[in-house]
Parts: structure tokens; sequence; C-alpha cells
């Protein structure tokens, strides 16, 4: 069984910024960043339906999720 | 000579124009390095507690680090120090550019000022010389007025200058320091200070090649490094779009300051944010010497009501925010004219926003009103206003006389209750970083000695993944939210990791712990620069020594615990977005501050004990510890 669940990706991340992606069922947000090719290091703050989570929350059909590269100063 | 460094501070006594050279030794170099460490040794020495930071006794300190101007992406960065006017405490703010490279090629590591000029001065340092020149044709010029003219004065288009704008001149609390109109020592009012003394200036040109001890390695380290920018993901996109590319970034983290730093997200954030920026008014890149990111911004727009000159810098990230998001302001052009404004008048950007913010927040809730402001309606979002505003706080005239003391001040001569709305920490108003989403960065806030939030570590670039603190031993992801001993713990390393970077002047975009340089190539470039055999151990040290002296000043000027807390708002649950409902609780923020005191071997008073000066080599120190620490607060947060 797969589930439907949307990405949003910020700053160099952006490349298809906003996508639908298929993934098998107990999938972990771990899991997503590995099949969207995105190397951990690249994973700052992550927030499933704009609240903050682990890389280990376990994905629901329709969550959004956003990623956002590490981020400091400015 | 030594490698990577001159040996040599130039002492100035502004009051006789008088200067000499000292040359302190190795082991003096080794213990205090440069930039913040080095300035905090002089200003300990040479500041009498209780003075007043606009009068003569103040000191005030360039200092560039021993690796300062090594051909090395990031190592361009000076500290300018002295007892700060907006806060009262140590102040020191530090910028990149091509100013410290420049002085360490004219034969100096750090100056030392003393007195006050009789008549306005600037300092012309070349090749080994000292000049104390006439300022007088310069006095009331802006920062580009000022550049031109210096250039002219002295024949040579590529001297750097260091300079101040009308603001400082006018003593304005917030004024900075300014080189090549696009780098800002920007915080502590370190402007002000200049101005108190008629220094107008300080011009330097030099030739002289800094020896590397081991210049293979220099070469070989340094081609690593920019490799690495090509990948390490923060740095790919600094380079990309600078530090524009934060906006959108917090804001979706739900810490994006907004409506003087009531709310996380912003309505009008893509009207701000790098896509925006990059698509009305970016100019082209612009770096800092011997960079490879390129991050910084240049701006142009021919406009009538906002004019940008690419010469007079582009807006980052703080600009962006506290002349933006934190004004609900989203017309990009007036942002960042208001930056170009700030830039060639001499004011700090971050505090200037927070101080238009405040007003605004007061004329909302009616403490301030049109009476006050002459007819001028300072409503939130109306960029029109702010820019009306900085005008009159540059002038000195009606409501800006007032607003420009800085927003502590400010609240106290306005009375009926506009504290309630004055945000600060000990005296000085906030970056836009929004501690109930980064814990570890509100108690930096609350512990740096500044109220600044560049020694300050950002919980969220380790939320998923701490690959880059390993080697402190940092080995579980951090918690952003979370307010305990754990983060006290992650704090206390965090901030001692991150405070490296002022101590050897260098860019936090491109060194530890977050961006492309690691912990062990790191010390290898040290290594490489001075020859010494050093370690992450030592600079460390030198770091954690930094911090300490710098407590030592505030501690000595009447600071206390008290002063160690955060603003108000951020005890109070967040309204919306991302993190609806987050606050900082009270109880536990403070225990997590007195947390960091027993690991930092600090006694309950906020003190730091006898055996921790022994242990970082401030033996000299215990005598100032001992008179010190009446409990008595200088300072209170609203």
């Amino acid at each position: 069984m797969t589930l439907q669940v949307q990405v949003k990706l910020f700053l160099h991340l952006r490349k298809n910024r906003n996508q639908t992606v298929e993934v098998t069922d107990g999938s972990t947000a771990r899991d997503l960043v590995r099949l969207l090719g995105i190397r951990l290091e690249a994973v700052g703050v992550l927030s499933i339906n704009d609240r903050q989570a682990t890389l280990d929350q376990q994905l629901k059909d329709g969550d959004i999720i956003s990623i956002i590269p590490p981020i400091g100063g400015g | 000579m030594p490698y990577g460094y001159n040996g040599r501070v130039l002492h100035v006594n502004l009051t006789d124009a008088s200067w000499e050279v000292e040359e302190p030794g190795e082991v003096w170099y080794r213990t205090y390095v440069g930039g913040s460490s080095l300035a905090a040794y002089y200003l300990l020495k040479n500041i009498k507690a209780g003075i007043d930071p606009l009068s003569e006794e103040n000191v005030l300190v360039f200092a560039c680090s021993v690796v300062t101007g090594a051909p090395l992406s990031g190592f361009s960065r000076y500290t300018v120090a002295a007892k700060s006017p907006l806060t009262g405490g140590f102040g020191e703010a530090e910028a990149g550019g091509y100013f410290g490279p420049e002085l360490k090629f004219a034969g100096f590591d750090a100056i030392v000022f003393y007195g006050r000029a009789s008549k306005p001065a600037y300092l012309w340092l070349h090749d080994g010389d000292v000049e104390i020149c006439d300022a007088a044709n310069l006095w009331g010029k802006d920062n580009w007025e000022t550049l031109e003219g210096l250039r002219e004065e002295l024949g040579d288009k590529r001297i750097r200058v260091a300079s101040i704008g009308p603001a400082g001149e006018r003593l304005i609390p917030f004024a900075c320091v300014q080189n090549d109109l696009e780098h800002f020592n920007g915080r502590a009012g370190m402007g002000a200070v200049m101005g108190s003394k008629n220094l107008k200036a300080v011009a330097v040109r030099g030739k002289q090649k800094l020896e590397m001890a081991d210049p293979d390695s220099v070469k070989e380290i340094r081609h690593w490094h920019n490799e690495r920018f090509k990948v390490h993901p923060p740095n790919v996109g600094l380079s990309k779009v600078g530090t524009s590319g934060l906006v959108k970034g917090l804001n979706q983290a739900g810490i994006l300051p907004t409506h003087n730093f009531k709310y996380g997200v912003f309505n009008g954030v893509d009207k701000i944010d790098a896509e925006a920026y990059h698509a009305t008014i970016f100019h082209s890149s612009s770096t800092c010497y011997s960079c490879a990111v390129k991050c910084k911004r240049r701006v142009a727009l021919e406009d009538d009501a906002y004019p940008l000159d690419p010469r007079f810098g582009g807006a980052e990230y703080e600009s962006l925010g506290c002349l933006g998001s934190l004004l609900d302001i989203d017309n990009l052009p007036a942002i960042a004219r208001a930056n170009q404004v700030c830039n060639l008048m001499g004011l700090d950007a971050i505090s200037t926003g927070c101080v238009v913010a405040f007003a605004m927040e007061c004329f909302e809730h009616g403490i301030l009103t049109t009476e006050d402001t002459g007819g001028k309606a300072l409503e939130f979002g109306d960029a029109d206003a702010m820019l009306w505003l900085i005008e009159e706080m540059v002038n000195q005239r009606g409501i800006g006389k007032i607003l420009s003391q800085g927003v502590k001040k400010a609240a106290a001569a306005i009375g009926r209750g506009a504290d309630k709305y004055a945000f600060h920490i000990k005296g000085s108003e906030l970056p836009v970083h929004d501690g109930r989403g980064k814990t570890g960065m509100a108690m930096g806030y609350a512990l740096s000695a500044t109220a600044d939030h560049v020694e300050t570590p950002h919980d969220t670039a380790f939320a998923a993944n701490v690959t880059n603190l390993l080697p402190l031993g940092i080995l579980e992801p951090v918690q952003p939210l979370d307010t305990n001993a754990a983060k006290a713990r992650y704090f206390s390393l965090g901030q001692k990791a991150w405070g490296i970077n002022n101590c050897y002047g260098i860019c936090n975009f491109c060194s530890v712990p977050i961006h492309a340089m690691t912990f062990t190539r790191l010390v290898e470039a040290i290594k490489a620069i001075t020859g010494w055999e050093t370690s992450l151990f030592e600079i460390l040290r030198v770091s954690e020594r930094s911090n300490v002296m710098a407590r030592m000043f505030n501690n000595r000027e009447g600071f206390s615990p008290a002063d160690d807390r955060v603003i108000r708002r951020w005890h109070e649950p967040m309204p919306d977005g991302p993190l609806k409902g987050q606050r900082i609780d009270p109880e536990e923020f403070q225990a997590a501050i007195e947390m960091y005191y027993e690991i930092s071997g600090w006694d309950k008073d906020g003190k730091p004990t006898p055996g921790k000066l022994i242990d970082l080599n401030l033996e000299w120190l215990i005598e100032e510890n001992d008179a010190t620490g009446t409990g008595e607060t200088v300072s209170s947060s609203a």
C-alpha cells in the first residue's frame, strides 16, 4: 500500500520544490528524505503539516512535509 | 617576524596626538589571539568601571587576529570594541570586507585609541607609518562622501577606510562603523564611541605580505575549502542568493520576527524573499577579501521614491527582517532604500528597525499619537513612515531625537507604559531570530555580553543531524524547542564553538560549525598559518576565555543574573504559524541559565569562580571579581 504526501522544499533544495510523492505505508520522514535523494546533512528544520517534526516521525496519507536546509545567522 | 601576524599593536592617544607601538610576545598572542578576545583584554586593562561610554575615558579597539588576512575564504574579519553607549556594558561588533586584512598589510594587528581629539581627526596608516590628520572637511559627511574625500586627499583609490556617518558624530548610541559601504561593525554603538572621540575615520594601506608558516598547506586547505562551498548545503544557498534566502526559510519554520516580535509568520513574505529580491532589485554579487562564497548582494533601482545605488550596499537578512517583517512592510525597494540610508548615515540597521517597530507599536496602542509626532501617523506597514522616522532620528528632530536613544531609554522618556513594547536585552535591540523557535538562541541572547547572536548556536541547524558537531561530542540531534539541562550542555559547547569565529576573525558563513569548514581543518589552517602546534582544545579555550573576559567586564559594570533574560514576548505563546502556542517557560529557562553557570564554573551570581579564572590563564582578573557584584541590576528587559 502506498501513501501520497506533498513535499515543499526551500532555499537551494528548491528544484521541483512543490511535489507530490508516493511512499510506502509505514515510511518515516527519514525514508522520504532518502527517497528524494536529499543528503541528511542538508536537512535543517523538518515540519509536517506546519508542525516541527523529527526524522523518525511516521508519515500519513496527505501529509505536507517541508524541508528547510540548516540556516543560521544573517 | 612571526608567521601570520605582525607582532605590533598600535596605541594612539587622540588627546595629545601621540602614538606608540607595543610588541607583545608570542605567549600573549597565543593567549588572546585577536578579535573580541584581544579587544576584551585591552578594555579590561584600560577602562575603569562606571565611566561614561561617550567620555574620553572610554577606550576604542580595532582588532584583527593572528590569522586575519591569510588567503583563505572568511579570514577577513576584525572587531571594533569599546564600552557600549547602548548597554553600558561590553561592546563589540565584527565586520568583514577588506579593511582588516589591509590593516595587517599596513603593519599592525590592532589599534587601541585613548582620549579624545580636540577637533575632528582621522588616522592614516600606511606601510608601518602613522599619521593623525585633520578631518574638519569630512565632518558632517556621509560614509560615501567620506570615502571619496579620503581617496582624493590621499591620492590613492585603493585605500581601505573604516568610518562613521553623521549618526556617529551625533552620538546616536546605535551608530555603526562601516568599511567600503557594504561591511558593518553594526552593533553596540561603536560609531558613537568613534564620534565621541572626534575620530571620523581610519584609513589603511599596506603592501606588506603576511608570511605563512606552511604556505603549501594553506594553499591546499584553500583549495579544499573553496571546492566544499560548491556542495556543502548551507553554502550552496548562500552563494546563490546570499542571506536573503533565510527570509522564506525562517518564515516557513515560524520564526521570522514580525510586528515587533509578536508573530513568527509574515503574510507579505513572498514580496521580500530571495525570489522577489533577485527578480526586482538585485544588481550583482560581491564578496570579502579572498572569499569564494560571494554572499554579499548589491542592489540597484532607478526610482524617484526609493532609488538604490549598487555602491551603497544591499539589504542582508537582518535588514530584510528588521526593516521589513518586523514592521509589517512588504515594499522591498523601500526596505532596501531604508537600509542604504542607514549605511550612508551610519546607523545599525538592526537597532534602527527595532526602534521603528517599537514606535509603531506605541502608536498602535495610543501611547504615541500624532501630537507626539508632529502630525505623522506611524502605522505598521507604512514604508514612508519608516523612512521619515529614520531621517528624523538621524537629524535629531522631535520624536526622532527621543527614539534615537534606543528603545530602552526612549521608553523611559515617553512613559505611559511604553516599556511594555520596548524589546531589548541588556539595553540592546534584538536581531531577528525568535527565541521561541530555538531556545539555544534565546539562551545566547540572554547570556551574550552584548545581547547579540553571532556567538550563539542556531538549534535549528542541528535538529535533524549533528554531523558537523560530532567532534565536540554532541552526538544526538538538538531539540530546538526544549529548555532543559541537555539544552544548557549543548548551548555551552555550541557557544564556545561559535565564539571561535569572533576571536580568530573568521566569517560564520565560511567557518565552523554550520558552514563548510570543519573543526579538524580549521585547526590545521591555524597551524599552517601561525606554525603553532595547536588543537581544537586550545582554540575552544581561547573562545571561552574571550567570553569570560566580556562577562567580567559586564560584572564589574554592575550587571547581574537579573540581566540574563529574554523579552517578555518570548514567554508568551506564539499566536500563529507552525509554532502556534509555543513559549519559553520562565522557570525552565531560569533553570537552564543556572545550569549553564554551573557547567561554566560560574557561581550563583553569574561570576566566574577563581578556579575558572585560573583555568583560563586569567588569574589577573581574580581581584576584579572580588571587587564587583553588588547584585544591583543596571538593566532590565521588557
